[in-house]
Order: C-alpha cells, then structure tokens, then sequence
C-alpha cells in the first residue's frame, strides 16, 4: 500500500508547481535539524540516565521531576523561550541566532531531551539486579558495571533515541517560532521543514503540495517506527 | 582464609542473620544448609564483599574488607568467585560472559588490544575459556548466545564464568539446583577439583545429600544464625544440637 501510493505520487510531483529542488532542500533541512538536535540530545540524555540510574545524590528527586515535567512541556512554550534567548534583548542575541536552524536545533533539542533521557532511564533501572551485582561480584570496576548495564539497556537505549527523533521530526509549533520557515529568493529551504512546510501549502489551499511533503514525512517517521519495532522485538527475545 | 565474624545483617526491620561467625580455608569445601528463605544467599553476598554487614567484619587473609576503601575492597573481591542462585548472565556470547572476570582485570589499553586481536586470532584469554568450559562439559557451546541456553547450561555457564580467573575463594549459591543427575555430578567434580587446586569453596544447597558427598565442613542454618558447624560426618552422624538433629533427621519441618 505504501507504495502503491508513492508510485501514484510520482506523477504528480512531477506536474507540481514547485522548483526543482525544494522538496529536497525541505527534506534536507528537517533531517539536518533533527539529527543535529537528537544526537546532542543523546550525548546528553545517556549519561544523565546513567546517573540517576547509579548514584544518589541530593536533588536526585528534583531531577527526575524535572525529566518528568519536560516530557509533557508544551512545544510552543519552549519555542517561545529559545526565541527569547535569541532575540535581541535575549541573553544569546549577539550571536544572531533568530531564524536560523541553530535556534530550531536548540529548541528541539529541549524537547527530545526528557523523552530520551526518562526512556533510558527506564531501561538502565529495568536491568535485572543479578546482572549488576554480577559484574561487581565478579570483579568489574563501577565503570566496567556501568557499561554492563548500558549494553543490557541497549535495545531500550535505541528505542529513547528514535522517539526523540520522531518526536523532533514531526514537530510544528517551536520549530515554527524559532526558525520562521524561511525559504531563500529561489524558494529553496533554509529554515522551512515538512512540517511547516505543510503547514503553510495547506493554508495556501496547495493541497498536492501538502500531500507529497506530507507522505515523505509519514514515510520517514514509518521508517524510523520500523526500526524501533525491530529494535523493541530484540529486546523482548533476549 | 575468608571469614566472617559475629556479623549481622537485616533488610530493613527484619534481622536475617545474627552475629554470625564462619570461615573457610584455602583447599576447603564448606557446606551451607538451612531451609529456603533463611539467609544462605545473604551470607554467600557477605562472603562475596557485595553486601555489607550491619555489625561485624569479613576478612580476607586479615585484611577487613570494609575498614579498607573502594578500590582495596575490589582487588579483596576480585580474589573471590561466585556462582549466583540465578544465573545472572551478561547478554552476550558464552565465551564473552566466561571471560568477563578476566577481562576486567586487565589495562584498557589491552582490553583495546584484545578487542583488536580477537577480530583475526584467539588469545591467551581464549585458552582460560577454553578451559574453564572443559570443567563444565561445555565447550561446544562457546559461540552460543546466552539467553539461548538452557537453564542448567546457564548454571554450568555461570560456573565457568566464576572459575575462569581462578579465584582464592569460590562461592556457590544452589549450583545445582536446575541440573539432572549427570550434570550434578559434573560439577561435584568441579568442586572437587577447585578443592585440589587449593580453592575455598562455600556452597550453599538444599540438598543434604549433596553437602554430604562434597563437603569437609558443614553449617546448619537456621532461624537467624548457624546452630552448628563442624566435620561433615560428626553433623550428620552426631549432631550436639537438638535443632540441627531435627533439621537432618527431617522432624523439623519449615
Ligand atoms: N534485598 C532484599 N530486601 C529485602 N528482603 C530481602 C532481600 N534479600 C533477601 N531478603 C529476605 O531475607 C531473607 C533471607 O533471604 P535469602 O535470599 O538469603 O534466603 P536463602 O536462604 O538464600 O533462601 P533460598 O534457599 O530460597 O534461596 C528472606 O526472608 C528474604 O525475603
Ligand atoms: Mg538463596
């Protein structure tokens, strides 16, 4: 079925009334944006989650609920600060930042961060015991310990990432606020992505525009959902 | 020598054992018995340097393991082996989970190495895998994933895994609680083998058949201490405490 429809799509992407290259240059963007934002993320996430799942320390609570909080942090609020930090008055407005896909990379960055980091969190604590203590037992350093538990965790690990990741590409709100969706004077993207992007060609009443970049989206994030599901099977089997 | 003395331990308000003292020499098989639930596996993970006693010391070769910092208390741990109640095997290959013990000794410089090396040729690792899966009858099963095994194969594997860097002291929480006779028997022989080698074994079991076939000492556990310990054919044979005779005799029923 899927492609089925993307072979129907052919044709019509080629009657489009768009320039040759600004499907791409959107695709490019949101894939840049994204990734950029969910590998920082992640650098970021794992060993926060490695932390909170090994150490006491005091504030750990505070912590966890600010993880918590953030999960369900509304997008467009975030969008708002990261444009306030960049603005002129904000504390980065030297930096000239506004409307450029660093700020975007920097808002969704604050919006992948929770999820990554209380999902791995929840794999890292889901260890069983036996294996921890295994590795102290059997004469492993805490560092040795810690990283037995992170390649036990490793398949829940994969599953945070890509529901960061799935979380970042579909976001509209933040991105919209923080980036403008600007395309340059020959209507390539600089900080359009698919989701405003549809945003927009739907407002325009530019449906078929709307329907391609929306199917390149849904694939993409199948594509991701795919692998998560594969990943999460593993995880089950072992 | 490993020894625990006039130690006590609770998990929270419930005390589990009661200023308790044992100890086990090198060359030495010490049997554990005493109904489910009454501490074998607590004083097996205070033998282990895992858990930390309430009141009293674990010594090894005199050396108070928890007057000493981190580090000490490792390199007193990575003298000890345990086999757990669980298997508790690392997701990993049968050989990776072997050489674990072994691999966490070494410098990360040469674990890089090995990583490297391993890719085209075995190394000496390899052999002291090789070995410690012959103790167990296991060395086919060497590529195989761990969570592939059956539950005795993990037992067995999870012997291996303890033998492997040749610990002073080997402690075996149930080792043959999921084995048919034939594999119970191969690791009786294992113990037996340990023992020649010189290795401590404590070995805590259900069965008293088995403390009878392998060990030198025995302790009876129960309530919240040890009634008796002392030469494997006196307990059986002559028991001093009322307790521990109804214990063996099987008049005291948990
Ligand atoms: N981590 C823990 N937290 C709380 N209670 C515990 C914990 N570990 C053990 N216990 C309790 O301590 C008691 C002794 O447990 P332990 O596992 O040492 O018994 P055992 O003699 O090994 O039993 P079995 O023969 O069934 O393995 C039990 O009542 C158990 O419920
Ligand atoms: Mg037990």
């Amino acid at each position: 079925m899927p492609v089925d429809s993307a072979v129907q799509l052919v044709p019509a992407l080629l009657d489009l009334p768009f320039r040759e290259g600004y499907v791409r240059s959107i695709i490019v963007v949101s894939l840049y944006v994204s990734v950029l934002a969910v590998t920082l993320s992640t650098l970021v996430s794992v060993p926060v989650a490695v932390l909170l799942g090994f150490a006491d320390f005091p504030g750990k609570r505070f912590v966890k609920s600010v993880i918590n909080t953030g999960m369900g942090f509304p997008s467009v609020v975030v969008g708002l600060v990261v444009l306030f930090a960049v603005s002129n008055q904000g504390p980065l407005g030297s930096l000239n930042l506004i409307f450029t896909k660093e700020a975007m990379i920097m808002s969704q960055f604050v919006l992948a961060t929770p999820p990554i980091t209380a999902i791995s969190l929840a794999a890292i604590t889901g260890v069983d015991d036996g294996v921890r203590d295994a590795a102290r037992v059997l004469g492993g350093t805490r560092l040795d310990v810690a990283l037995v538990v992170l390649k036990e965790a490793r398949y829940g690990i994969a599953t945070a990432i890509l529901a960061g990741f799935g979380r970042a590409i579909s976001e509209v709100g933040s991105v919209l606020i923080v980036g403008g969706n600007i395309t340059s004077a020959d209507g390539i993207s600089k900080t359009r992505t698919l989701t405003t992007a549809i945003q927009l060609e739907a407002r325009q009443g530019q449906y078929q525009t709307a329907m391609v970049l929306g199917a390149v989206l849904v694939a993409l994030v199948l594509t991701v959902n795919a692998v998560v599901v594969r990943f999460g099977d593993r995880g089950v089997q072992s | 020598m490993l020894r625990v003395a006039n130690a006590s331990r609770s998990y929270g308000d419930e005390t589990v054992l009661r200023n308790l003292s044992i100890e086990v020499g090198s060359g030495e098989v010490v049997a554990v018995i005493g109904p489910s639930g009454v501490g074998k596996t607590t004083l097996l993970r205070l033998l282990a340097l895992s858990l930390e006693p309430d009141e009293g010391t674990v010594a090894l070769d005199g050396t108070d393991a928890w007057a000493v910092d981190a580090a000490e208390r490792r390199a007193l741990r990575r003298r000890v082996g345990m086999v757990f109640q669980e298997a508790s095997l690392f997701d990993a290959s049968v050989a990776r989970n072997v050489e674990y013990g072994l691999r966490v000794r070494r410098s990360w410089r040469d674990r890089l190495h090995d990583e490297v090396a391993g890719l085209v040729r075995s190394n000496g690792v390899a052999d002291a895998v090789h070995e410690a899966l012959d103790v167990v009858g296991l060395t086919q099963k060497v590529v195989q994933q761990a969570d592939s095994l059956s539950g005795g194969e993990a037992q067995r594997v999870s012997f291996a895994r303890a033998l492997a860097y040749e610990p002073d002291v080997l402690l075996l929480d149930e080792p043959t609680s999921d084995l048919d006779p034939r594999n119970t028997a191969v690791i009786e022989d294992a113990i037996g083998e340990a023992r020649d080698r010189g290795i401590g074994v404590v070995a805590a079991t259900h069965d008293m058949h088995q403390a009878e076939r392998v060990a030198d000492r025995v302790a009876v556990l129960l309530d919240d201490g040890i009634t008796e310990i002392g030469p494997t054919e006196r307990i059986f044979e002559d028991p001093s405490d009322e307790r521990t005779r109804k214990f063996i005799s099987g008049e005291l029923v948990y």
